[in-house]
């Protein structure tokens, strides 16, 4: 009788929904925090693969790019715009700093990056309004009377014209730029870099590091190693930066979620390993009748098994299509890998399988005498 | 005649030390073929253990078993295989299974022993039409009464043609007329399919069916 066990099934159903939907809820969950740390993680890419830099510099000792400060001198600037393997007067200053700027009488939170306009860094054009007034970088002034602008991502919801706060100073919104959000949908405040000094450093001549293209028919690796041996400067490939970037802004800090990801599915499997052993228990009377009428222990494992696997499989399933409906209705940028979702449902499968048959496999040691007492 | 189910010297004990309690001791025993044969005695004397290690439940510390002839080897042999080839079971609470109608109930023991389901369902039909109970086929054991339940607990016992049948308690859970009913019944299954059957039971009431009466009392049998 091929459908016993779905007989049995259908007579404990709300246990059997039960525990597949505790199965879907875990694995959902399991699926959609790989797929915020995975949407982080392109985010987190994107605004970086998008400047088209191939070599990333910061001072020695600075903390590397995107971490810490760097001093930006003269000296510097003239030696990279001639250095050996990039591209002549490629070097640029980048800013990448998280702000906090009022926005309609709302704090809220945003990455201002201060490049030079037309250079590595930030966009070329707006998609609607202009971009801002670009400065003398090169002639550092603490007076440089460039005006307070800003081309604010286009999702931001900002007219052109309105005006925004930040470190207590009016900034004026002249354009708008292409959607790049950074990691958990950070808007991008693109301005000039002597504006974010102002605003952001102190107006001292700092930046965060300095970006720039090698020559054609140079190796970045090579280029970026030759400027790394000087003593005073750390040079990155995109790659080795796109590395630091995301342990530094996704990995590290969400160490703690990797974590509960564990014990999510350390929890489905003990789920399904639990209900599986405490229905066996209100069962044991049935095993062991079936045991005394000529059932073999591997008879009783067949039908113990066939119900932990197909409600197994239909938690991991609806648990995967359920974590793509979440993950479009999410307010953050979530983003499920098919191939590492696929992954995690088998791994989640066969952890499920594994607690119900460690259930299964002490529910068939019942002696088959239960048969001549008590009821089913 | 020939023996169905033979027993030499079988002994079972329980617990250790200070609390061992023989439950069955050296019983000497020889069912034979056709048979209907009550094992009756008080409670605690060693009914049920004695049917349990004849019906190859347990398996006895000392002694030998033989059924249908063949000496049985409780360390080497698959005993759940002889229990589905040789052996039927009827339960004092029916135990079938909820979930299961009357027919399924039956097929499980034929899907035990692995028949094809169209040919157990067949059977199964024909075992519950013999039973009295062919507009009842469909009917969840919530459904049934006691007799009922009982009735289909022995075409579940018939089903894969047993040599022998045990029968722990069948009446005590029914009235005197369903008591009587299936005593009836017993006895043309047992006209019908030349099954050996041994009833344990208290029902003093119950002993004109038997061929023979087997008194047991502290473990050990009396009289014979």
């Amino acid at each position: 009788m091929k459908t016993l066990f779905l007989k049995d099934m259908r007579y404990r159903r709300a246990r059997v929904v039960l525990t597949a939907l505790g199965i879907t809820v875990l694995i959902s969950l399991i699926l959609l925090l790989g797929g915020i740390m995975n949407g982080m993680r392109i985010q987190a890419r994107q605004y970086v693969e998008s400047t088209g830099a191939d070599v990333w510099i910061s001072a020695e000792g600075s903390g590397g790019a995107f971490i810490g400060f760097s001093m930006v001198v003269e000296e510097y600037m003239a030696f990279l715009n001639s250095g050996p393997g990039l591209a002549p007067d490629s070097a640029s200053p980048l800013v990448f700093a998280q702000a906090r700027p009022t926005v309609r009488g709302k704090s809220s939170k945003a990455i201002v990056v201060g490049y030079k306009l037309g250079q590595l860094g930030g966009p070329k054009q707006a998609v609607e309004g202009r971009m801002f007034t670009r400065s003398n970088f090169e002639d550092y002034r603490p007076e440089d009377p460039v005006p307070y602008e800003v081309v604010v991502d286009e999702k931001m919801g900002l007219e052109i014209g309105e005006q925004i706060t930040l470190s207590n100073e009016k900034v004026r919104v002249v354009g708008k730029a292409k959607s790049l959000m950074f990691v958990l949908d950070t808007p991008l405040l693109f301005m000039d870099v002597r504006i974010a000094q102002k605003l952001l450093l102190g107006n001292t001549p700092h930046v965060n590091m300095m970006i720039a293209k090698t020559a054609a028919n140079e190796q970045p690796l090579q280029i970026a190693a030759g400027l790394d041996a000087l003593e005073t400067i750390e040079a990155r490939t995109l790659k080795q930066t796109l590395t630091d970037i995301i342990a530094y802004y996704v990995d590290e800090p969400m160490k703690a979620v990797q974590f509960l990801r564990v014990m999510l599915w350390l929890a489905a499997g003990i789920l399904i390993g639990m209900i599986t052993y405490v229905t066996m228990l209100e069962k044991t009377q049935e095993i062991g009748v079936l045991k005394a009428i000529g059932g073999s222990n591997g008879y009783v494992m067949g039908l113990l098994l066939k119900q932990v696997v197909l409600i197994s499989a239909v938690g991991v399933v609806l648990g995967l299509i359920l974590s793509y409906v979440f993950a479009a209705a999410a307010p953050i940028f979530v983003a499920i890998n098919f191939v590492e979702s696929i992954i995690v449902v088998c791994i989640s499968f066969v952890v499920c399988c594994g607690s119900g048959y460690l259930a299964a496999r002490k529910a068939i040691a019942v002696d088959p005498m239960i048969a001549f007492r008590g009821e089913i | 005649m020939t023996a169905v189910v033979e027993g030499t010297g079988l002994t079972k004990r329980f617990g250790t030390g200070d609390a061992t309690v023989v439950a069955v001791d050296s019983v000497d025993i020889r069912i034979e073929t056709g048979e209907l044969v009550m094992i009756m005695g008080d409670s605690g004397c060693g009914k049920t253990t004695l049917i349990s290690l004849l019906g190859c439940i347990l398996t006895p510390d000392a002694g030998e078993l033989r059924i249908d002839g063949e000496r049985i080897d409780p360390v080497n042999e698959d005993l759940s295989v002889i229990r589905h080839e040789k052996i039927g079971f009827v339960f004092q609470l029916f135990h079938l299974l909820p979930y299961l109608t009357a027919v399924e109930n039956v097929m499980v023991a034929m899907d035990i022993a692995s028949t094809k389901t169209n040919v157990a369902e067949k059977r199964a039909t024909e075992l519950l039409t013999q039973v009295g109970l062919s507009e009842r086929v469909h009917h969840r054991p919530a459904q049934l009464s006691g007799g009922e339940k009982q009735r289909v607990s022995f075409a579940r016992a018939l089903a894969n043609r047993p040599k022998i049948i045990f029968a722990d308690e069948p009446t005590a859970n029914l009235d005197s007329r369903q008591s009587d009913n299936l005593m009836n019944l017993i006895q043309e299954l047992r006209r019908e399919y030349q099954t050996t059957i041994a009833i344990v039971t208290h029902h003093e009431g119950l002993k004109e069916n038997a061929d023979r009466i087997i008194q047991m009392k502290d473990g050990r049998i009396v009289t014979t």
